[in-house]
């Protein structure tokens, strides 16, 4: 089996460059890892990280920025939940399965975790089941989860209940930590509502939406929804959904408006909850996971300072 | 509406059954591929998808209906239905008995009048006709026929001798040898027998005819007729015998019923018939067509089977079809 994690690693290092690793690497630190009160060492200043662990003093004297490391005040957990049902293996917007761009996302933060010494945990699954894989450091463990979630997410799986891991979660962790979802564009029902605010206050939640692929194109675009000879069928229950109908200006224009509409009520309700959301079409996911940690660094959310 | 090759239907039918069967196995070989989405209430909870979706599907429908009609027209169309009627022929089967007066003042009315029956005999298809020509004696020229090469000659010669051609004198033998001249109600009777005996005797077998005679004659009766002109037009009457008379020289004095014009003209009334004055021998024929008109008996004969090709119904359906899965198809493209 191809690694998942160097698959993930390689996205890290070659499509972005190398500098997105540095980048994403100084926004997780400055996110989660906080100052110790023990100076460690001082190293020179990456984008993302905070501003206020700039030594000045240091920096007038070596002519570039330099940052002061402390010591991490402890350990930490980060836990990845994961839906795994059978909406994980439709179709993301760039159309590859959403589980795909959970794939890299998942390893992405987990991978940042592991360079910062944090321990990664996951909850995965769908409605019929959830499992749990506790807490551990080291890339085989990572690879481990990684393979859990890509091997549970087919076809064939049950149907996708995010609220379950979520009331697992919630049950069974009652020390703070680092909890990271990569969910897909669901809208949030009142009992997700209720688990999430719980779990908000419990932990620290970090959100990536995965977002479905487009149903009609919008109004005006080229582009067709649905490649020829593709036939689009729900993957919840097999119906057959056909694309000629879709392709009616009216109806393109109003699945615009209603995706408008949509996209509103899932981002009032991260905002009404204090989530920090994230969005990925499945080809940004560096991008996407920079973002977010900056407006989480930026919301205050940060647990440490 | 029959099929003249039944076997069609079962064969199409074999042929679809087949075809669809082979095309069922085919598409369960290689199914087109799938895009695998969630979520679909973002579209198909849309009212205007949902109202694209029924009339993708009414046109669907309409596209695979009006394919099944072409179809089953075509199918039709090829078995090629027959429409097979029973028929009664209209048959034309009139007897005339040409009556002409040749006394001296007649000539040029009878051959107007021969000339006109040469141009219709022409036509005639059942029709029989006979001549009889009568001055103080009546001849029979030729009986009922329906030999038409004979009467055209029969009428030829006639109509020469009437125009007084050299050599003809001989054609009114016979005609002269009695007592008197214009004789007209033994001529009219001769005109009468020469019709088969007909209800008489019982002996007519065949569908029943029309009769009628063309009396052309200025009845100036000179002499002693056995039958007197009253007596010959009750013996037309009672063999069924139209009587229509002409009468170049009506000249009569006054509206007395005796008066020689007024008798014959009751008398052909008296049978059915038309009485007729022409003016001059050109209107001749104007006045023949009336007669036709009158005499338009028409006899059903036996009952025949036509078996005509009526394809134009399964024709025209599987038009019809084949431009609604045009426009179906058109709707359909999206």
């Amino acid at each position: 089996m191809p690694s998942l994690l160097k698959k993930v690693k390689s996205r890290l290092f070659i499509a972005a460059r190398r500098r997105t690793l540095g980048m994403l690497d100084g926004e997780y630190g400055s996110v989660f890892k906080g100052r110790g009160l023990d100076f460690d060492e001082l190293r020179p200043y990456v984008p993302g990280d905070d501003v206020r662990d700039i030594d000045w003093k240091a920096t007038a004297r070596h002519g570039s920025p330099l940052i002061r490391r402390y010591i991490s005040v402890r350990r930490q957990t980060v836990l990845l939940v994961a839906d795994t049902g059978r909406n994980m293996a439709a179709a993301s917007k760039d159309g590859n399965a959403k589980r795909e761009v959970a794939l890299d996302a998942l390893g992405l933060i987990g991978f940042l975790a592991l360079r910062h010494g944090d321990d990664v945990a996951l909850v995965h699954g769908d409605a019929e089941k959830t499992r749990y894989f506790p807490p551990r450091t080291g890339e085989e463990h990572l690879e481990r989860l990684l393979g859990a979630i890509h091997d549970s997410a087919g076809r064939e799986s049950p149907r996708s209940d995010l609220s379950c891991q979520l009331r697992f979660t919630l049950r069974n962790f009652r020390q703070r930590m680092l909890v990271f979802v990569v969910a897909d564009e669901f809208l949030p029902d009142a009992e997700t509502e209720s688990l999430l605010r719980r779990l908000q206050a419990r932990h620290e939640i970090l959100w990536l939406t995965v977002r479905d692929a487009a149903l009609a194109v919008e109004a005006h675009a080229e582009l067709a929804p649905c490649p020829r000879g593709f036939k689009t069928v729900d993957i919840s229950d097999g119906t057959y959904l056909p694309d000629a109908p879709a392709a009616r200006p009216s109806v393109r224009r109003a699945y615009a408006e209603a995706m408008k509409e949509r996209e509103g009520v899932r981002r009032e309700f991260y905002r009404r909850l204090g989530v920090t959301e994230g969005v990925t079409g499945g080809d940004d996911v560096v991008p996407a996971l920079f973002r977010l940690l900056e407006l989480h660094r930026m919301t205050g959310r940060a647990h440490a300072g | 509406m029959e099929l003249t090759l039944w076997w069609m239907l079962p064969l199409a039918t074999a042929v679809g059954i087949v075809a669809t069967l082979i095309l069922l196995r085919r598409g369960r070989g290689k199914q087109p591929q799938r895009r695998y989405i969630a979520h679909r209430e973002r579209l198909a909870a849309l009212p205007e998808y949902r109202r694209a979706l029924r009339s993708h599907r009414r046109w669907l429908w309409i596209a695979a209906v009006s394919a099944g009609v072409l179809l089953a027209a075509a199918v039709v169309a090829a078995a090629r239905p027959v429409q097979s009627d029973v028929v009664q022929p209209e048959t034309r089967n009139r007897d005339i008995v040409l009556c002409l007066d040749v006394s001296g003042s007649m000539g040029s009315t009878d051959s107007a009048l021969v000339e006109v029956f040469a141009d219709l005999a022409k036509e005639f298809d059942g029709e029989r006709i006979g001549m009889v020509i009568f001055d103080s004696r009546a001849v029979q020229l030729f009986p009922l026929t329906d030999d038409y090469a004979y009467i055209s000659t029969q009428l030829q010669a006639a109509r020469d001798a009437f125009d007084g051609k050299e050599g003809t004198s001989g054609f009114f033998d016979g005609t002269w040898s009695g007592a008197g001249s214009s004789l007209i109600g033994d001529g009219l009777a001769t005109c009468v027998q020469s019709f088969p005996a007909g209800d008489d005797t019982g002996a007519e077998t065949g569908p029943e005819r029309s009769r009628s005679v063309i009396l052309a004659t200025d009845n100036f009766l000179s002499g002693t007729p056995i039958f007197t002109l009253e007596e010959a037009g009750e013996l037309a009457t009672t063999r069924g015998v139209h009587v229509h008379a002409l009468n170049p020289g009506d000249f009569d004095s006054g509206d007395a019923s005796d008066q020689p014009g007024a008798r014959l003209k009751a008398v052909a009334e008296g049978t059915g018939g038309v009485y007729a004055t022409p003016d001059s021998p050109d209107s001749v024929s104007d006045i023949v067509a009336k007669v036709q008109a009158t005499e338009a008996l028409s006899y059903r004969a036996a009952p025949e089977a036509v078996v005509t090709d009526s394809p134009a119904v399964p024709l025209a359906v599987g038009l019809l079809a084949g431009a609604s899965l045009l426009i179906a198809a058109w709707k359909l493209e999206p």
